[in-house]
């Protein structure tokens, strides 16, 4: 398999250009998780917020780190951030408006 | 994206407007009750088993609403005068209810001048109110919170840990190959800007590094995506636990036009072969499975193959490729050799007018190995080589020649034929918007003899358009 004859050549470099469209090329295992986790925790904090749902604040704010965790360095970094306080933010408002401890759910008939 | 966030953001400023009022009565209310508390808790309780209440013990009666009954007393009241100043909600209450103790208040009233005399053998009735728990609790009752905190900690240790894992990796795999890279290519690592400040790998995300080689014979450039295990993410690797995933080197080489025949052929896992199978365009319109490619073509079992000229693959698939094959299963996911590759199926094939742009590519999967061994997968890099320069030098023969050619007027066919229905109506719209620009650029004219004689050639026009249905109707009819 050896190769004999030098391949290269310098006349023929092509500079990188970003793939524009996802499908073309390398689609195939595009990674559709920050996304999906990013709207996960956008319902998850908004449930958080106006149900007054502790655990959903807590889920958001980890939905908010998956997505940061999986994004792309392309991506928006505002987005991600975005996210992020916004779970937070839904965090600090429901230990604000009822400062007692989460139940868990197997005790919460107690 | 955008506009849902624009959404969510508007959303939060308005509950967050709505909610600071809400939270700061609730917060007065909680600390009132929470005085209450403490004042349960501590010296109310207490009082219960007292015979003989002290001067405190009657102050701590007057300041809660249960004990209001035993407010009267005198003694009391001037006790909480004088301990005014430790306690805040007290003062309040005493004044004003001074001129009940007033004896010129109320004249001719004698039960008010008698002071209350308080039973000192019977306890004084206290309701103890059920208490909510958690006013009873202390750091101990959040252990919830510090557990998911606990978690985010791990999740962010893992981050950091599996991100360093994943860059050491990506790393080797490229000072391993580094060298061979160099003689083949006269470009390797580009980022893409105007100058290129970090020849190398990229970094796409904390898993997928990317590398991008170009300027050598047969080929336009090379991109290799180093796929790694998501270690940064502990979701994903508690989902790996369950359905294992492997590091993953995919490289994509586009070939220069004119430097292959026309075929389409793919090698790999039985398991990838059927997902690129239904995934990749080119492979489901030109490929069929080749049954039993373990008896045709001596592969290893597991391998599966899709072929569209049988002597093309024949001709891949010669000793020394079955070598490699043989010797690096494990390592080898696909080999994808297309001179028709547009991407993926499309799903909405109908709309689309054009067909997709076709470019020739050779696309190459190998599992890296467990133990981060690079140099035992080096020689795959070196297969890639071999078969660019394979498809180089191979020709078909006539009849392999006739074949492709016809598969790829049938194709060509399909998709017209598809679309047919769409197209006649883009000609449709088409003709439409030029009648409609001809009657503005004949309305815009100030010659009303033009425009009288345009709606006369229109309404021909239309008449005309609807006369042969009639005219054939009435043929029949005869």
């Amino acid at each position: 398999m050896s190769i004999t004859v030098d391949p290269r050549r310098k006349e023929k470099i092509q500079r990188y250009k970003a793939p524009k469209n996802q499908t073309q090329g390398g689609g195939a295992n595009e990674d559709m998780m920050p996304d999906y986790m990013n709207i996960l925790g956008m319902v998850f904090s908004m449930c958080g917020l106006m149900m007054k749902l502790k655990w959903c604040a807590w889920f958001a704010l980890y939905c908010s780190c998956i997505s940061f965790a999986s994004s792309r360095v392309s991506d928006d970094a505002k987005q991600v951030l975005s996210s992020f306080m916004l779970s937070v933010s839904a965090v600090v408002m429901s230990y604000l408006q009822n400062p007692a401890p989460m139940t868990p759910p197997w005790a919460s008939a107690t | 994206m955008r506009p849902i966030f624009t959404f969510f953001l508007l959303a939060i400023f308005c509950l967050a407007g709505q909610l600071s009022g809400a939270s700061a009565a609730d917060v007065d209310f909680q600390s009132t009750d929470d005085d209450f508390a403490d004042f349960f808790d501590d010296e109310f309780v207490d009082a219960t088993f007292d015979t003989m209440p002290s001067s405190e013990d009657a102050e701590a009666r007057a300041a809660t609403p249960g004990g209001a009954n035993v407010e009267k007393a005198e003694p009391s009241r001037k006790a909480v005068l004088q301990d005014s100043d430790e306690e805040d909600g007290v003062v309040e209450d005493d004044d004003e209810f001074e001129h009940f103790q007033d004896e010129e208040e109320f004249e001719g009233y004698e039960g008010g001048e008698k002071p209350v005399a308080t039973d000192q053998k019977t306890e004084p009735k206290l309701n103890i109110p059920n208490l909510p728990l958690h006013f009873r609790t202390h750091w101990d009752s959040y252990w919830m919170e510090m557990l998911m905190i606990a978690g985010l900690l791990a999740y962010f240790s893992n981050f950091f840990a599996g991100k360093a894992k994943n860059a050491r990796l990506a790393q080797l795999w490229f000072s391993t190959h580094k060298a061979l890279l160099d003689e083949n290519f006269a470009l390797v690592g580009d980022d893409g800007k105007q100058e290129n400040e970090s020849p190398g790998l990229m970094k796409e995300s904390e898993s997928l590094y990317t590398l991008w080689c170009s300027g050598r014979t047969c080929c336009e450039g090379m991109l290799v995506e180093l796929k790694m295990i998501k270690r940064q993410d502990v979701v994903s690797l508690v989902a790996g636990l369950m359905r294992p995933q492997l590091d993953q080197v995919h490289i994509k080489i586009e070939l220069t036009r004119g430097v292959m025949d026309a075929f389409v052929f793919a090698v790999g896992s039985k398991k990838t072969i059927t997902k690129v199978f239904k995934e990749y365009a080119d492979l489901s319109k030109f490929c069929s499975l080749v049954s039993k490619p373990e008896d045709r073509y001596n592969l290893p079992s597991g391998f599966g193959v899709l072929s569209e000229v049988p002597e093309a693959t024949s001709a891949i698939l010669e000793s020394r490729v079955i070598t490699a094959l043989n010797k690096y299963q494990s390592y080898i996911d696909y080999l994808h050799i297309s001179d028709q590759f547009s991407g993926l199926v499309q799903q909405e094939e109908g709309t689309t007018l054009k067909q997709p742009e076709t470019k020739c590519m050779l696309l190459a999967g190998f599992n890296l190995p467990k133990h981060a061994e690079m140099e035992t997968i080096k020689p795959l890099l070196l297969l890639i080589f071999y078969l660019m320069e394979r498809l180089k030098t191979y020709r078909m023969s006539k009849e392999g020649k006739a074949k492709s050619d016809k598969n790829r007027l049938r194709v060509e066919e399909e998709f017209l034929k598809s679309t047919h229905a769409a197209r006649a109506e883009a000609a449709a719209q088409r003709r439409e918007d030029k009648r409609k620009q001809e009657k503005e650029r004949v309305l815009a004219e100030e010659d009303p003899e033009k425009q009288r004689r345009w709606e006369q050639k229109e309404q021909k026009r239309q008449a005309k358009k609807n006369a042969p249905k009639m005219k054939r109707l009435a043929v029949k009819s005869l």
